[in-house]
């Protein structure tokens, strides 16, 4: 890869439920993105979305609903399902292509117009062995905690302490949806909704529309002062039935390891200096952290119990809120590159970690246990 | 355009109403078929990419999940492009537009639709605005015959001249799929077959109609270094074209389908054609209405607005004309809906490859495939070359 992409703008709504149509959200981020670096719907190269119709309120064919809502009236644009990573790394190949010099990635999906996550999760599962026995995210999520804490002695505490930091951090986060001060006995003590997860270890449904606006070197730099540079992208799909499946061994190893690669990163603990990480039940984020590489195998637990990850400990994760205070699941993996990019440029506000980040890492996830994960990593210089 | 990218590869399932057989073993089917073109294995592809219609429609949400192992993408990087009807022709662009990149150098990219157990026409009905709009239209058809009413309106086009250039494309096509061995409806019909079929949505009758098939697509795109490597017969891109247009059906002009125009317009540039009824020797385009078809040849520049139906009538777009389209039965013959555009990309593929076997169009070095799709939204086009 010898040309460089850089992201120039980002911008993103609240999650909290909105009483604001679809259109009108949209349209505000779209506009948003763009009128921050001062160009209008005319100068855009192209356009790549994300969104799914199982979360789409009931509308098939979700980029029909919303095509010009995004400025793509007359363009080339293009649209991902299921994980809005996937939008952005689109839409980088359309301009290492040659044939943009600007490409706009929008996730798009409204939680407060659609049923309850799981049960759009449950039309995963194959019609005819596991959905007629119920099987959706949460359940996938909970056999994979069990396996979690019996295989490494994990505690429930440790996985709480998650949600403690990440709804914690998200006061500090005006878009964030779920957000409060917590212990540890709040968290095991809010309603157990599939052993051994409580409700507070699982994320909310909310309303999501991000966009990230992405440049050609030469574009970006005439754009903004302040560009920060795609570096490197991976994603890995598993096999389908649980069964077939280490749920402790999953595919985000490989999406880390190409992503590494193509960033030309040897140590990423000591080369991120900050990761958000798509997080919808707590213990998720410690055992992502070790697939990426953030700790050693099992060693999730210590992780969280050494406060390196608080906002401000020396690889903060999460300073966002995550996931757990904000689940607008299509876009929930464009969200965590939105905060990764703001950290980067020191324009996260109240959430904006201590130290210096230079290269960040975001991370999305969707399907049972993890199926599907892409990592993108980002930074300046 | 980026760096070279060649088609090496396809596989079809023998399209239709495939009841013996699980959805993902349809997807397998196909998945299996462009390896043994290729002779390449899973180990070798650098990334996937897959797309469907909506979960509706599947009975299933965000199929790479359940296809996973099917498409031989367990361990692999993976793209999931969706944009409705137009969803083949977009598999294929994405896996075009990796390579172009310069970030993969093999990517198979697979379509897929079991529609015979899901509800098609109800699912399309909810792709349309749910408070003003949808009580107009059923399924696919009421978009598209107000379309083709429009469209003849504007020229004045007589209604008997019409119907007859409609009954012309509808006998040839299903003509034609009797030589495609993967098609789905074979049937010897008569002008007046066509004209007596009963009626689905003024002017469209059942034998203006495609069928709801099973099927699946897969292609292996490869960029030059790899395509020279492997030593196959390649059909190279020569032009991307794809727009949209807005969601609300009656505020736009569809007669002079400008996201067709357009499409095209961007496809043609890149690859460098400038007459292209002269310089493309066969077109697969996405013909799911009989009328339809004519309005793209239009809006293609096969020929000039209001003139299709005297040119169809006259043979210039059959199988021995001037510009033959669909010369493997077309989406008219079989519609998988998920996969119909990567098919007709496929098709395009074979026939500038010279590997169309009955259907092939002799000589044929440069062809065009297309799909469209959404509320009479999107369309994309893709030019295939014999030559790199």
């Amino acid at each position: 890869m010898t040309k460089r992409v850089g992201i120039v703008s980002v911008a993103q709504g609240a999650g909290a439920e909105s009483k604001d149509n679809f259109y009108d959200q949209a349209y505000r981020i779209t506009k948003e993105v763009l009128e921050k670096v001062g160009i209008t719907r005319d100068d855009l190269g192209t356009i790549v979305t994300a969104s799914s119709d199982i979360f789409h309120g009931g509308i098939s064919c979700a980029n029909s609903y919303y095509w010009e809502t995004t400025g793509a009236f007359l363009k080339n644009a293009s649209r991902q399902d299921g994980e809005s990573l996937f939008a952005f790394f689109y839409a980088v190949m359309r301009i290492l292509s040659g044939q943009f010099d600007t490409a706009l990635v929008m996730a798009l999906c409204k939680g407060s117009e659609n049923p309850p996550n799981d049960t759009c999760t449950l039309m995963f599962a194959d019609p005819f062995y596991q959905r007629p026995v119920g099987l959706q995210e949460t359940l996938a999520a909970a056999l994979q905690m069990r396996l979690y804490l019996e295989r490494y002695g994990i505690t429930e505490e440790q996985c709480a302490e998650v949600a403690v930091k990440n709804l914690g951090n998200a006061l500090g986060n005006p878009y964030a949806h779920r957000k409060g001060r917590y212990t540890v006995e709040e968290i095991l003590g809010s309603e157990r909704l599939a052993d051994p997860l409580t409700a507070l270890q699982v994320a909310p449904k909310s309303e999501g529309m991000v966009a990230v606006l992405l440049a050609s070197e030469e574009k970006a730099r005439a754009l903004t002062d302040k560009p920060v540079w795609f570096k490197g992208y991976g994603s890995s799909l598993d096999h389908f039935y649980l069964g077939d499946r280490d749920l402790l061994k999953g595919p985000l190893r490989d999406a880390a390891a190409r992503a590494y690669r193509m960033a030309g990163i040897a140590d990423p603990q000591k080369e991120i200096d900050l990761a958000e990480i798509t997080e919808p039940y707590a213990f998720q984020e410690l055992l992502w952290c070790e697939d990426l590489g953030l700790c050693g195998e099992g060693e999730g637990g210590k992780l969280i119990a050494s406060g390196r990850t608080r906002r401000n400990g020396d690889l903060p994760v999460n300073p966002s809120g995550g996931v757990l205070a904000n689940n607008p699941y299509v876009s929930r993996g464009l969200q965590r590159l939105v905060e990764a990019v703001l950290q980067i440029r020191g324009e996260a506000g109240e959430r904006q970690v201590p130290k210096e980040v230079k290269t960040a890492l975001a991370h999305g996830t969707h399907g049972f246990a993890g199926q599907c994960h892409a990592v993108a990593i980002v930074g300046i210089g | 355009m980026g760096r070279p990218v060649a088609i090496i590869g396809v596989g079809q399932t023998k399209h239709g109403r495939r009841t013996e057989i699980s959805y993902p073993d349809l997807v397998r089917e196909a998945v299996v078929r462009v390896f043994e073109d290729t002779r390449l294995t899973p180990a070798d592809i650098d990334g996937v990419v897959s797309g469907t219609m909506p979960s509706m429609m599947e009975g299933i949400a965000l199929t790479h999940f359940y296809f996973a192992d099917a498409m031989q993408a367990a361990g692999k990087p993976i793209l999931k492009t969706e944009t409705c009807g137009s969803t083949g022709i977009s598999i294929a662009h994405t896996a075009y537009y990796w390579i172009a990149s310069g970030m993969a150098d093999l990517i198979l990219a697979v379509g897929h639709e079991k529609m015979n157990e899901g509800n098609s026409q109800a699912t399309m009905t909810t792709v349309v605005e749910p408070f003003y709009q949808r009580y107009f239209i059923a399924g696919a058809p009421g978009v598209f015959s107000m379309q083709s009413q429009m469209w003849a309106a504007r020229y004045g086009i007589p209604e008997e001249k019409i119907r007859d250039a409609a009954a012309y494309i509808s006998v040839a096509h299903h003509d034609d799929a009797f030589d495609n061995p993967y098609a789905h409806v074979k049937l010897r019909v008569t002008m007046d077959d066509v004209k007596n079929s009963r009626l689905i949505t003024y002017p469209v009758r059942l034998l203006d109609v495609c069928p709801n098939s099973d099927g699946a697509c897969a292609v292996i795109f490869a960029s030059a270094e790899m395509a020279r490597k492997l030593g196959r017969k390649a059909a190279w891109v020569k032009g991307v074209g794809y727009r949209g247009e807005e969601y609300f059906f009656g505020d736009s002009d569809k007669g002079v389908w400008q996201s067709a125009v357009q499409a095209a317009k961007q496809a043609y540039d890149q690859a460098g054609i400038r007459d292209p009824r002269k310089e493309l020797d066969v077109a697969e385009v996405y013909n799911p209405f009989t009328f339809q078809e004519m309005l793209f040849y239009e809006c293609f520049g096969f020929c000039g607005l209001g003139e299709a139906p005297d040119l169809v009538l006259k043979g210039v777009f059959a199988r021995n004309g001037e510009l033959p389209c669909d010369p493997s039965g077309g989406t008219l013959c079989t519609n998988p809906i998920g996969a119909t555009g990567l098919i007709r990309t496929a098709e395009a593929a074979l026939q500038v490859t010279g590997r169309a076997g009955d259907h092939q169009i002799p000589g044929a070095k440069l062809a065009l495939c297309h799909a469209m799709g959404g509320v009479d939204q999107f369309n994309g086009v893709m030019i295939l070359g014999a030559e790199p």
